[in-house]
């Protein structure tokens, strides 16, 4: 048991000792940009392949994975887990935060009343429908809310 | 540990406030929401509730050598009449606040004060330091560590479900842009331990993802991951993706949760909620078509399976936009099939109908937005057969950063019986050359 938790920091420093030792390297390694070089229009579904078609560089994965399709929105948090600097080139954190953020009262449909056309969860009436949707699928809670989400179960159910 | 490790970033961020103003680039985002709302709640008492909010968010880019940044956004919430939510009048979040130093290569950058961590299986907010740099030969890395965000204060209750000190990373590899491999993990100390809620134990969750691109049309990405403390799987999560063409799309996805594993410290509070023991799993497939530039359909089905039963959702949405995507609606149809064990105490169905359609407009001066969204019911909850909420906006830009709107919102449902909500909104978002504009 000891020695398992020591396995944790142990990696961290050998992390960081191969950090360093590569930074002789880095030099060499491309690193995307701060951010995306052209403005890309609000709320518009942004097609990567129109100017990215075949540019698809060392161990970067191909542009053309991140248009924001209706599926990629729906399914992003499969690309975002291995890919938010990528993201971070247009999208700042609190993007992210509008619904990840664990702890928020106001819902992100309440909050962009005026931007109806984004993917978000909640909308309308969801006292009563989390009776429902809560039981069908729990573990979808957790993304946004946090892996202890207690304050707002708590609150009710004891 | 905690309090030291507190202290550090509060200190980082006092001496670094000087910074700010020596940075070139410096946005603000903040969105002032004043909101009135009446409900009646069934068989109780009448209420007003008149929040004031305010999000606030500030950017400090090309600070020092113009590599540093300093990224903060939070908020902050005062009632003016009936309490919004649970006993608090006021309440507030700093949802991040810290620093980052950017490399000029290899996607390198460190970060420090509080900050969310999303690497492959873990999804954690820490106060604390991060780095993470991608190495020679296709590997890449990055380290994690600090103290635990709480961000409940439970009545009653001396802990919230998290722990003390968080750290963790993830190594990955890839290869030529056609496969990447992960491995990442998340070790908790001082955490509650399951069905033990008092005692201090250890919370970790480790896994691994893969991303793999056989030929430029199709991906295949997911995870699993592993709780050594329950020593059972916590997730699996896969999607199969298919661009079949640029303008349609095919997806399959599959997920398995074992909640005990999964939700870990959650279980500890909500076992009215939850079995323990359960076990959820969906599987599905979507495709999108996109007609013509202004016009995108797109259909969905998932089937959902628990312990107690399984249910089905199925559905399609049609989107259009014109006028360079300054008008733009949507209507879309779904219908849920959902059994007994699904369904509100004491009734029999969860299934319903949804039907959503809306419409927006945003020009450079005025902006305007209807939307309608009605649940039907297939069996009456708490005597009603429906809920249903229309909200209407109207706002105006005074320049293309500021802006004043004002919604109005009416719905009927078996919570509240009738709903009547009001709110006011002032937003301020700068944007500067140079960058990707409104992010």
């Amino acid at each position: 048991m000891k020695n398992e938790k020591m396995m944790f920091p142990l990696m961290a420093v050998v992390g960081l000792f191969v950090i360093v030792a590569s930074c002789a390297q880095m030099k060499t390694i491309p690193g995307l940009p701060a951010s995306h070089p052209e403005a890309l229009a609000v709320g518009q579904q942004v097609n990567c392949a129109e100017c990215h078609e075949d540019q698809q560089k060392g161990t970067m994965k191909a542009f053309n994975a991140f248009s924001h399709t209706r599926a990629f929105v729906k399914t992003h948090r499969f690309y975002a887990a291995s890919d938010d600097r990528l993201c971070s080139t247009c999208h700042k954190s609190s993007f992210c935060n509008d619904c990840h953020t664990n702890k928020t009262e106001i819902k992100p449909s309440s909050r962009y009343g005026d931007r109806p056309d984004r993917e978000f969860q909640h909308r309308g009436n969801f006292m009563t429908m989390h009776k429902i949707e809560g039981k069908l699928d729990p573990a979808s809670c957790y993304r946004c809310h946090g892996r202890a989400n207690n304050g707002r179960c708590v609150a009710c159910h004891r | 540990m905690k309090k030291t490790c507190c202290t550090l970033l509060c200190a980082a961020s006092i001496f670094a406030s000087p910074c700010v103003t020596l940075a070139a680039d410096v946005t603000i985002d903040s969105t002032t929401m004043l909101g009135i709302a009446k409900r009646d709640i069934s068989g109780s008492s009448k209420e007003t509730i008149i929040p004031a909010t305010q999000f606030l968010g500030l950017t400090a880019d090309k600070m020092a050598d113009g590599n540093l940044s300093l990224h903060l956004y939070g908020w902050g919430r005062s009632d003016l009449a009936d309490n919004s939510y649970n006993n608090d009048k006021n309440a507030g979040s700093l949802t991040y606040g810290y620093l980052q130093y950017r490399f000029n290569h290899a996607n390198a950058n460190v970060r420090t004060g509080r900050f969310f961590v999303r690497e492959g299986v873990v999804n954690e907010q820490i106060d604390g330091v991060s780095a993470r740099t991608d190495l020679p030969m296709g590997f890449g890395l990055s380290v994690f560590g600090g103290a635990t965000v709480h961000t409940a204060h439970l009545s009653g209750e001396t802990s919230d479900g998290k722990g003390d000190t968080l750290y963790g990373g993830r190594a990955n590899f890839r290869y030529n842009g056609l496969l990447e491999i992960g491995l990442s993990g998340v070790y908790e100390s001082a955490a509650p331990i399951l069905k033990t809620l008092h005692a201090a134990g250890d919370y970790r969750r480790v896994g691994g993802d893969i991303w793999v691109t056989p030929i430029k049309t199709i991906d295949i990405v997911g995870h699993s991951s592993y709780n050594p403390e329950t020593q059972q799987f916590a997730e699996h999560s896969y999607l199969f993706n298919l661009k079949a063409t640029q303008k349609l799309v095919l997806t399959g996805e599959f997920n398995r949760h074992f909640e005990q594993s999964y939700l870990f410290p959650r279980t500890t509070f909500s076992a009215t909620l939850l079995n323990p023991n359960d076990k959820s799993s969906s599987a599905g497939g979507s495709t999108s078509y996109e007609i013509s530039k202004n016009v995108e359909i797109s259909g969905d089905y998932k089937h959902y399976t628990r312990e107690f039963g399984s249910a089905d959702r199925f559905g399609g949405e049609t989107r259009v936009n014109y006028k360079d995507n300054s008008v733009r609606g949507g209507i879309g149809y779904h219908y849920l099939n959902a059994g007994q064990g699904f369904a509100i105490t004491p009734y029999t169905s969860a299934s319903y109908h949804e039907l959503r359609c809306f419409a927006m407009h945003d020009s450079k001066s005025y902006f305007a937005a209807v939307d309608l969204l009605g649940n039907f019911f297939k069996e009456k909850i708490y005597n009603q057969s429906s809920a249903w909420e229309a909200t209407t906006t109207i706002g105006y830009h005074f320049t293309p950063a500021l802006a004043l709107s004002g919604d109005l919102t009416y719905g009927r449902n078996p919570q509240f019986t009738e709903e009547a909500k009001a709110l006011l909104r002032l937003t301020y978002n700068m944007t500067y050359p140079g960058t990707g504009g409104k992010k």
